[in-house]
């Protein structure tokens, strides 16, 4: 992918809380992703949530309640989302990068796990 | 064109006419011309008469004068115009995402930093925006640099700001808003803070501090890659940075580093300012370059951002900043202020190209 492309899709045009647990990106490239609040939060890049050393997840699947919603959206400075979740937690910030890496469409999957 | 035509008063040219021929200037900035970019206001015809306004995204336009005397000479070439009346606005436009925050009267934000100190970092920051002031934009500047403040003195403010409720009010010198951590501690005491605290102390500053209305608010951030920078570029969304370095490779390797942290956090670059590019000799007026030549201006290509221009080492500079005034006010014709306003013009274009580019981005 060239980079000016890779710009593209990373760079967000529309963000729109759909429901309580569902979030919608537009990116400039013209693809659309539906984040699910749960899935979201459970990939948390913060220290609490994500042993900074390590890597292993500190905060699994199974603390987080299948109704979790966004309860803030917020913008970090041009290049992240902030969120707070219904459980209160709000430490992670993800850079829009990291929110097109973990798009679950199914053509985004097939990428990432060809590349 | 025959003699009779000129005469025929009667004869009168319409706005469709006076549009046409005016499409023809282009704004070399944003790559349009100004029909298309609604820069003309109050168009008026009467008989002979063309009057409107030509309303540019800066007050500090670089090439104002330019696109003013095109526009003259197109309309006054058309048949039966006698008089052309051009009366030259601006009106810069705001980042998008600003207007949503405590900062919605500020229509830009721009961090100028630098990979190490002393490369003359809050000298560029305070004359570019003494220069935009000068040129009639309103610009607040915000010293960011809180383990050595050093613009009050290059302001000649020494006082600490008033406060109205929790409010702060920032002072005014060169026709500045201006608000520094260094008036909030006694001058002589070293300030030893831990990151938490140069957050706080940074996001009071931005947000606690009545700004007003700004078309420009800069911020001197402290040397290298820190906690100033990552709260400024988490908290606001700025319009851009520009980096200042010196010609040397040393100097410009670590402002790369700077550089890449604004890419990081997707903050544009607007430019590159090469500062001390060479030394005039106060008796015999040769030029030495005495840290090397070229090397901004090389960097800049090879990075493919703007390259803003070369600031000499000129004792005027120094001694205008050490008395409190800076060059760009003290003495605007002396060649190292032309050099200084040449390159605020160019920043205040590149906002102008920025905001205008700029993805809008819808939130919901």
């Amino acid at each position: 992918m060239s980079s000016s492309a890779n710009v593209q899709a990373t760079t967000p045009t529309k963000i729109k809380k759909v429901n309580p647990g569902e979030l919608m990106i537009q990116w400039a490239d013209g693809h659309e992703t539906h984040h699910l609040a749960p899935v979201l939060r459970g990939m948390c890049p913060c220290a609490s949530c994500k042993d900074e050393m390590t890597g292993i997840r500190i905060v699994l699947p199974i603390h987080i309640p299948d109704d979790l919603g966004f309860r803030k959206i917020e913008l970090v400075g041009q290049y992240a989302l902030q969120f707070e979740w219904s459980d209160g937690h709000r430490t992670g910030i993800y850079s829009f990068e990291y929110l097109r890496e973990l798009c679950p469409c199914a053509e985004c999957k097939r990428k990432t796990n060809a590349g | 064109m025959a003699f009779w035509n000129k005469e025929d008063k009667d004869g009168p040219v319409n706005e469709e006419q006076v549009l046409g021929v005016l499409k023809k200037v282009q704004d070399p900035d944003l790559r349009k011309d100004i029909v298309s970019l609604g820069f003309i206001r109050n168009l008026k015809i009467d008989k002979g008469l063309v009057a409107f306004d030509l309303n540019l995204t800066t007050p500090a336009c670089p090439v104002k004068d330019q696109m003013r005397d095109e526009a003259v000479s197109l309309v006054k070439a058309l048949p039966g115009v006698h008089n052309v009346e051009i009366k030259m606005t601006s009106e810069v436009r705001q980042t998008p995402q600003l207007d949503k925050g405590a900062l919605k009267g500020v229509r830009n934000i721009v961090a100028v930093g630098s990979g190490k100190g002393g490369v003359g970092k809050s000298t560029i920051a305070v004359n570019i925006a003494a220069a935009l002031a000068a040129a009639g934009a309103r610009v607040g500047l915000l010293d960011g640099d809180i383990y050595g403040p050093t613009t009050p003195i290059m302001l000649g403010l020494d006082l600490p700001p008033k406060s109205v409720g929790n409010r702060m009010i920032p002072q005014e010198s060169a026709g500045l808003k201006f608000m520094s951590m260094g008036l909030l501690v006694k001058s002589e005491q070293p300030l030893i803070w831990r990151g938490p605290m140069a957050h706080k102390a940074l996001q009071q500053c931005l947000f606690d501090v009545d700004w007003g209305e700004l078309d420009y608010l800069m911020v001197d951030l402290p040397p290298g890659t820190g906690d100033v920078h990552l709260t400024l570029a988490q908290a606001v969304p700025l319009t851009g940075a520009v980096i200042v370095s010196t010609p040397q490779d040393v100097g410009l390797r670590i402002s790369m580093k700077t550089l890449r942290m604004f890419q990081q956090t997707r903050v544009p670059i607007l430019g590159i300012v090469e500062n001390m590019s060479y030394y005039i000799c106060p008796h015999c007026n040769a030029r030495d370059h005495i840290f090397g030549q070229g090397g901004g201006s090389r960097a800049a290509e090879q990075l493919g951002i703007p390259f803003l221009g070369e600031v000499p080492l000129d004792l005027a500079i120094r001694t205008q900043s050490d008395i409190g005034v800076p060059i760009v006010v003290a003495q605007p014709d002396a060649p190292s202020a032309r050099t200084l306003r040449q390159i605020a013009e160019k920043v205040a274009a590149q906002v102008s190209i920025r905001t205008y580019e700029a993805p809008v981005l819808e939130v919901e």
